[in-house]
């Protein structure tokens, strides 16, 4: 057990913080077209694509490299790229699962945000249970149509593509007849839809795909093999986010004890009340539990090893997490934390939200929200943890037999 | 960046956790329960034997020269046997108390005793004010011909009626001092406090005008704050490590007897209701582990934030403890609840370390001054 970092990672750290303080954008981004400039700079760097391949525009980086990279950039509050999901996801998908045609077609158009991807996974019946998905892509000899209903699409108004799970065989048990596939999402049947939120923005949207069209060659893995390629993108993410995200969280931490500095309640600052220094004390902990998880999870992923369910764990303990903690700022920020406009400007109650973009607490509070929900509920995460990790007897389920429909 | 066991150190588990497999079964913290000593030391020399007594010593005083990620490893496997015995107040509070600050002759004669299973130590690190900062003791060591005369009461003494030296925090005319007393001598009365844990002794330490020697004295007088405030420190990880080590215990029979207990036709573990709940107390005990092996490298390495580590650790597992200890009592329902079954053996134990070294309260104070600053 050796907790330092290597001479070598403390170099890179250093290389990554100058490139950082040369590169980082002066301003705020506002548009999406400067988005697409801050990501593209980021690429040239090096510093997207990491693990991918070189062949393919990737940097065959170490998964330390990669989480090193993503600390700076939260460190730094650096903006995000565009194209979270082709680089998180859809990316890594294809890396592993794609033709080498499919690589050569879509890998570089990623990196370089030339194509915006989305993810076509949800579906209004098709939430938890995921496999219960309606969307039918029916074999058409050299192509496929699609006709069918997505939710919670990540990035949908923006999506040039979009990586969709689709039932191709309705006669199988329902794990069995999925199929993934790229659909085009620029072509007359696909209709997108943003749903507003509880945030009142707007990040997800509705899908409404009739007749649409998906080439043979644009098929990913073999029919009905969608639903074990699902099961494994959904982990892609979560090793190289796994410092950063605890990085984010300490600086809004640090946000946070600031504002109890200035915030006074019977004549004294916030900070010199106990049970507010317990509460900050507990969050402190928590994250910094968070973040010893972290180093352990990349010290399987720096062995090569996959956390497989352990993956369960990690994002049912950071996301309850996000939850306590959002709840317990909170209770110290008072009514001051529900703001979203009318703050008096000498508390500077702004914090950098977890994409480095400046937000409101009440914004991150309620967005904390949705990281218990989505890739998988807390329910979810504790089935497959008492299931696979503890081998606990699976409960007895109606759905287990016969064909989807 | 490795935070992994070595080969080594998951030997060294697996050797602690087979031989108490074999010699700790459940039957024996039972058996000692009623026993006057409450500790067997038949057992005990067995552990001297194996080298366990002298983990952390020094290999010039008969240890084994190890860290205190190895003594947590070892401790950890005592709190899953809920193991009877002076372990943590010998070789933590006293062998890493003579470690931290004893002089050289002191440590010639203690610790290589203590490494060979001859002589058990323990440290008086509360008084009645209930507080484990060591700026509030109130005994007092006044100058007495070379040596001086204490006084004081203390209290949840661990292991003081087998003790055969206690390290004794006073106040000199110097300042907070460290002494070593024996608690068998004149002017010293014990008293048993029983908590819940019959396997987990403590003893109220009243000590009226105690004459010791020069060479009682730990260190020089007046400089004991930092050596306590480090013992402290440790002794917080190591009780930590033995609550992880009663957790999964918890948690493993939890798991077993929700495979096979059946109700409404089926194994309880199928319904979500308990899975969950097992899931969750995994989750606890995963980081609790990691609470526990980041300070215990933390403290070893002489890491920046090895003092926050320390009471991140003790904060959390105090509470995550108590929750999966008290939620395997849950999940077994009646059973659970019964004096014949194992399990209050391991959630007494946890229950007993949870306020000793600093409560979670205690630590997320600690840990707010570290973050933030002092009030």
């Amino acid at each position: 057990m050796d907790l330092n970092y290597t001479p070598e990672d403390v170099a890179f750290r250093k290389s990554v913080r100058a490139w950082l303080e040369q590169n980082l954008p002066r301003n705020p981004i506002r548009t999406l077209e400067e988005r697409r400039v801050w990501h593209r700079r980021l690429y040239e760097g090096g510093y997207l694509g990491m693990g991918w391949p070189k062949a393919y525009g990737g940097g065959d980086a170490r998964p330390m490299e990669q989480a090193i990279v993503a600390d700076e950039l939260a460190r730094a509050s650096a903006p995000a790229p565009t194209n979270g999901l082709g680089l998180g996801i859809v990316g890594p998908t294809i890396v592993v699962h794609g033709t080498d045609a499919q690589k050569t077609r879509y890998l570089r158009k990623i990196l370089a945000a030339e194509e915006l991807w989305c993810q076509l996974y949800s579906e209004p019946n098709a939430g938890s249970d995921l496999a219960a998905l309606r969307t039918r892509a029916e074999d058409k000899g050299d192509h496929f149509i699609v006709n069918g209903q997505k939710t919670w699409t990540s990035a949908g108004s923006i999506a040039d593509w979009g990586l969709l799970l689709a039932r191709t065989d309705p006669a199988v048990a329902k794990h069995k007849g999925i199929t993934c596939f790229l659909i085009n999402m620029r072509q007359p049947g696909i209709e997108v839809r943003p749903l507003k939120q509880i945030t009142g923005s707007s990040e997800f949207s509705e899908v409404f795909m009739t007749s649409a069209r998906v080439e043979k060659t644009d098929q990913i893995g073999r029919l009905g093999e969608g639903w074990a390629i699902a099961q494994t993108t959904l982990g892609y993410e979560r090793g190289g986010r796994a410092l950063a995200r605890i990085t984010s969280y300490a600086s809004q931490y640090g946000r946070l004890v600031e504002v109890a500095r200035r915030l006074k309640r019977h004549g004294r600052p916030l900070i010199d009340d106990p049970v507010i220094r317990q509460k900050l004390g507990r969050i402190w902990a928590e994250l910094e539990v968070e973040r010893y998880g972290a180093l352990r999870t990349l010290t399987l992923l720096e062995r090569g090893e996959h956390p497989g369910a352990g993956g369960s764990l990690t994002k049912l303990s950071y996301s309850e997490f996000e939850k306590r903690f959002m709840e317990m700022a909170m209770e110290i920020l008072g009514p001051y934390g529900q703001l979203t406009e009318g703050a008096p400007e000498e508390l500077r109650l702004e914090i950098d939200t977890a994409v480095g973009e400046q937000g409101t607490w009440a914004y991150a509070f309620l967005w904390s929200r949705a990281g218990t929900i989505y890739a998988g509920s807390s329910e979810i995460q504790k089935n497959v943890i008492g299931e696979r990790i503890l081998g606990l007897p699976k409960e007895t389920r109606a759905d287990r037999v016969g064909g989807a429909r | 960046m490795n935070f992994s066991f070595s080969e080594d150190q998951v030997l060294l588990r697996n050797s602690v956790r087979s031989f108490l497999d074999e010699h700790c079964r459940p039957a024996h913290p039972r058996a000692m329960m009623d026993d006057a000593r409450g500790y067997d030391p038949a057992l005990w020399n067995e552990m001297a034997k194996l080298g366990w007594l002298g983990l952390p010593v020094p290999e010039q005083h008969g240890g084994a020269g190890l860290g205190l990620v190895e003594l947590c490893i070892a401790i950890e496997e005592l709190g899953r046997a809920a193991y009877p015995g002076p372990y943590l107040a010998t070789v933590v509070l006293g062998g890493l108390g003579l470690l931290l600050g004893g002089s050289a002759a002191q440590k010639d004669r203690w610790l290589p005793a203590i490494a060979s299973g001859e002589k058990r130590a323990s440290a008086a690190l509360m008084e009645d004010a209930l507080d484990w900062d060591p700026a509030s003791t109130a005994a007092t060591a006044v100058t007495a011909g070379d040596g001086w005369t204490i006084s004081g009461v203390k209290r949840f003494v661990p292991w003081a009626h087998v003790a055969d030296i206690v390290l004794v925090p006073a106040r000199s005319p110097e300042g907070l001092s460290l002494f070593l007393v024996d608690p068998k001598q004149a002017g010293v009365a014990l008293r048993r406090m029983v908590g819940i844990d019959l396997c987990s002794r403590w003893s109220e330490m009243r000590i009226e005008s105690v004459r010791v020697g020069a060479d009682a004295v730990v260190g020089q007088p007046g400089t004991a704050g930092p050596v306590l405030e480090s013992l402290l420190r440790r002794a917080a990880v190591c009780a930590s490590a033995e609550m992880l080590g009663a957790a999964r215990r918890c948690l493993d029979m939890s798991v077993e007897y929700a495979k096979v207990r059946e109700q409404f036709g089926q194994p309880i573990g199928s319904f979500q209701a308990i899975r969950h709940r097992c899931a969750e107390m995994l989750l606890e005990v995963e980081n609790s582990h990691s609470a526990v092996y980041y300070a215990a490298w933390a403290l070893e390495a002489g890491a920046e934030d090895a003092a926050v580590a320390a009471s991140i650790c003790k904060s959390y597992v105090s509470e995550s403890a108590r929750r999966v200890c008290g939620d395997s009592i849950q999940v077994h329902g009646g059973i659970g609840f019964t004096w014949e079954y194992d399990l209050h053996l391991y959630m007494k134990r946890a229950k007993a370390l949870e306020p000793l070294f600093g409560d979670a309260e205690f630590h997320r104070e600690l840990i707010t001054r570290h973050v933030v600053g002092a009030r």
